[in-house]
């Protein structure tokens, strides 16, 4: 009975709210896309939001992006060769509609890829975590890719084409990218779990934060974007040129530090730091003193 | 006064037998009296044991950190105001910092020889630290602590207590985002003091967390009261050993009532020097080829950024380790929280460590009745209990030193960082309570093992005309065949006998042998 009467009030309420809201929020991209024309808003970052959007023929999104980061979907002549590799490598767990139910298997036992987008299986591949060593680990480590770019692209392509989903692949452009800016967003959004130097450092039950020492650029935004593992996804309170700004302070400061002040010792801190104090310094200096003194 | 000095070798014959040095020392003495103060002290005996060196250490690393510390105060700047950093560190350009921590980027980059310093600063502060706590394991484990030492234990520990205190809020000052932590964890060990523990945090940082007045405060502490507190003490420790005298080991010649050794001048004043110019040197090295705490790879500290793999300087390690591990035990009750998680490792166990550390004296007296003076020291494994329950306390402190760094092992070793929590758990409740029976056993064994600790003599292995071999012990060091033989256990004394003569007055070339 009384949201009968509630429901129209609300309604005029929220028309009465939404005109001045929109009416800012217009003025408030127009602003924006006079200043940096492709920026893609920080809500959905990473999909083709933007206006910058290529498609081709069939309608189909083929990139998308801005001066800072451009999302490429990948090929769909890759689709056939794509679906041969999957069965090949990866429909052992995952199965052979990349659901995550293996032949003879439960549901549920494995990641269901489907609607993932293409950055996240091209990541996955090409950090060498997938085809995994151990499906049974904790966590999958980072090693030599077992497929080679043009085949995790295959992948991508023929998983996305079971239900397309974005972010398309990216490839950032550091140009322009702020160097500085990026240090203090990796201090707020990374070092909390790679630590300040970007070294990772163990997790809770197994599971670790990897050192970003040697990740390439591309595959440090997927990582951004798509959220792998433990790690949160990153879309709603970063935009492209900010995770161009993170990208660039990972890829030159953090994987080539100027880093004056003699051996970094293993960029350990204050536990290796002890142990040259006491050792080096203070042992040594017991040395000199037993030297010196007398021993009897 | 008459007398004309018209010739240089009547002037030179006035001057006396030490020239013209002699002479205005002479003319100081008539005003000052420094004759019989200074001949003292160039007669004081030290003994020559190599670990009477290890305090040493302590000392000129301390002169080390006055120096070095005076150059970056010149350069430092006290204040948590914000300002842009526009200095040559390009990731930092531009980003809003207080002005402690761009004039620490600044002085490690800008200043010539800022950043050396600035090492310097800190392997010294490491270095300072760690000869204390190894001078204090000397002067346990020998038992030179007991009557009438007490007091200089005691003002030993409060300088132990004081240089850690006052490495921590120098580690602080730089306001960097790893430092930044440790005042955050400091504030919340103060926040969990029964009772008055909001009132003494908010005292001190002037407000809530992290406020603007702690760094200032923070470097008046540590500029300038706690240094000063530190220097007074230093002088009183070394006032006190040089009123009271040096112990020695037992040997030949040496009894309660003489001190054995070298002569202030010239032999010791020469080695010390020497040494000090080597503690220096070393320090320098390190400041120079090894890197430490490298501020502007971890930015500004704010109350919002965190970094993982934090650890504070090594000789807060065992507090931070306490913390680490102690089980997560809290409860709401009368509207408040009782953190006993903080408060027992933070407060509870730090306060019973250090507490027990001063009052060892008593405490021992107490269970050994032993009220007599003490200048010769004990063999550690001639006082097993002594020595087991300081085995055990030191264990306790390096497990907990080892367990502030649970997530470097767990990364390290590719281990499960709960599967290392727990371990160190168990480590550090288990390790200590074995260390006290295996320290004790070995002890006893050494005790009963006669030539323990004394030089091997080699055996001669010579072949016969038939091809037999022999092994004949060659003659043993001349030092150990004038040895008295090893005790068994040795009683602990009851009294000293006064006026006792020493047995041989054969001297060691440069040793001096004087009657307290």
């Amino acid at each position: 009975m009384k949201s009968r009467f509630r429901v129209p009030f609300l309604v005029v309420a929220a028309l009465a709210a939404i005109g001045p809201v929109v009416g800012l929020a217009s003025s408030a991209v127009a602003s924006t896309l006079t200043q940096t024309p492709y920026q893609t808003g920080r809500v959905n970052a990473g999909t083709p939001n933007s206006t910058n959007v290529t498609r081709d023929s069939a309608g189909n999104v083929v990139s998308y992006g801005n001066s800072a980061i451009t999302y490429t979907a990948p090929s769909s002549a890759l689709t056939a060769l794509g679906q041969s590799l999957f069965l090949e490598n990866c429909a052992s767990c995952h199965g052979t509609q990349a659901n995550g139910v293996p032949a003879n298997g439960t549901s549920g036992a494995f990641p269901n890829l489907v609607g993932l987008g293409p950055a996240t299986i091209d990541f996955w591949i090409e950090s060498g975590r997938m085809p995994a060593a151990d499906p049974r680990a904790v966590q999958a480590n980072r090693r030599v890719a077992r497929l080679n770019h043009q085949q995790a692209l295959a992948v991508a392509a023929w998983v996305n084409s079971l239900s397309p989903s974005y972010p398309d692949i990216p490839s950032p452009n550091l140009a322009s990218a702020n160097v500085s800016d990026g240090a203090a967003l990796f201090a707020l959004n990374c070092a909390a779990c790679h630590t300040i130097e970007g070294d990772g450092d163990a997790l809770a039950a197994g599971t670790y934060a990897p050192s970003l020492r040697n990740i390439p650029a591309f595959q440090v935004v997927e990582a951004i974007r798509t959220g792998p593992g433990n790690m949160p996804r990153f879309t709603g309170n970063l935009s492209d040129f900010q995770v161009a700004d993170i990208v660039k302070y990972v890829t030159t400061e953090i994987q080539h530090p100027q880093n004056p002040g003699g051996a970094g010792l293993g960029g350990l801190g204050p536990v290796a730091e002890g142990f040259v104090g006491l050792l080096l310094g203070v042992g040594l200096l017991a040395l000199v003193g037993f030297w010196v003194g007398e021993r009897q | 006064m008459s007398q004309t000095l018209n010739t240089k070798r009547a002037q030179r014959n006035s001057a006396g037998p030490y020239g013209k040095i002699g002479q205005s020392l002479n003319e100081l003495d008539d005003r000052l009296g420094i004759a019989k103060g200074g001949r003292t002290f160039l007669d004081k005996i030290f003994p020559d044991h190599w670990s009477f060196m290890l305090g040493e250490i302590a000392l000129y690393s301390f002169v080390v950190l006055l120096v070095t510390g005076v150059f970056l105060t010149l350069y430092y700047v006290p204040s948590q105001d914000l300002t842009t950093y526009t200095g040559s560190y390009l990731p930092l350009y531009g980003q809003k910092v207080t002005e402690a921590f761009a004039s620490t980027v600044n002085l490690s980059f800008a200043v010539r020889a800022g950043l050396l310093m600035r090492q310097m600063h800190h392997w010294s502060c490491d270095i300072f630290v760690g000869a204390i706590v190894v001078h204090m394991g000397r002067v346990f484990f020998t038992g030179a602590f007991r009557k009438p030492r007490e007091t200089n234990w005691v003002i030993g520990t409060t300088l132990l207590i004081l240089a850690i205190v006052n490495g921590f809020l120098g580690y602080s000052l730089p306001d960097d985002l790893v430092s930044g932590t440790g005042i955050r964890i400091a504030y919340s060990i103060i926040l969990s003091i029964p009772v008055v523990g909001s009132y003494v945090a908010f005292f001190l940082f002037g407000g809530n967390f992290p406020g603007t007045s702690i760094i200032p405060r923070f470097f008046i502490l540590h500029v300038l009261i706690i240094p000063l507190v530190i220097l007074a003490l230093v002088g009183a420790h070394m006032g006190l050993l040089v009123r009271q005298k040096h112990t020695q080991f037992p040997g030949k010649g040496k009894t309660e009532n003489n001190v054995v050794g070298t002569p202030m001048y010239p032999v010791f004043m020469a080695k010390t020097t020497g040494f000090m110019f080597v503690v220096a040197g070393a320090i320098a090295l390190l400041g120079a080829f090894a890197q430490i705490n490298p501020i502007w790879q971890f930015g500004p500290y704010t109350a919002s950024r965190i970094s993982y793999a934090v650890q504070p300087d090594w000789y807060m390690g065992f507090l931070d380790g306490a913390l680490r591990i102690f089980p997560a035990w809290s409860f709401h009750s009368f509207g408040h929280t009782i953190p006993l998680e903080v408060t027992i490792p933070a407060v509870i166990f730090p306060g019973i460590l250090f507490n027990l550390i001063m009052a060892w004296p008593a405490i021992e007296r107490k269970f050994t009745k032993d009220n007599a003076m003490h200048n010769l020291l004990d063999r550690p494994s001639e006082r097993p209990k002594r020595t087991a329950a300081g085995v055990a306390v030191a264990v306790l402190c390096a497990m907990l030193f080892i367990a502030s760094s649970t997530d470097v092992i767990a990364n390290f070793f590719h281990v499960s960082l709960n599967t290392v929590l727990w371990a160190m758990r168990i480590l550090c409740v288990v390790v200590p309570i074995l260390a006290y029976p295996i320290t004790y056993k070995i002890a006893r064994e050494m005790q009963g093992f006669a030539g323990a600790g004394k030089r091997k003599t080699t055996n001669i292995v010579t072949r016969t005309l038939e091809g037999e071999y022999v092994a004949t012990p060659a003659p043993v060091y001349v030092d150990d065949l004038t040895h008295e033989h090893e005790p068994d256990a040795v009683p602990v004394p009851t009294y000293v006998v006064v006026g006792e003569s020493s047995q041989d007055d054969e001297t060691i070339s440069g040793v001096r042998r004087v009657p307290r």
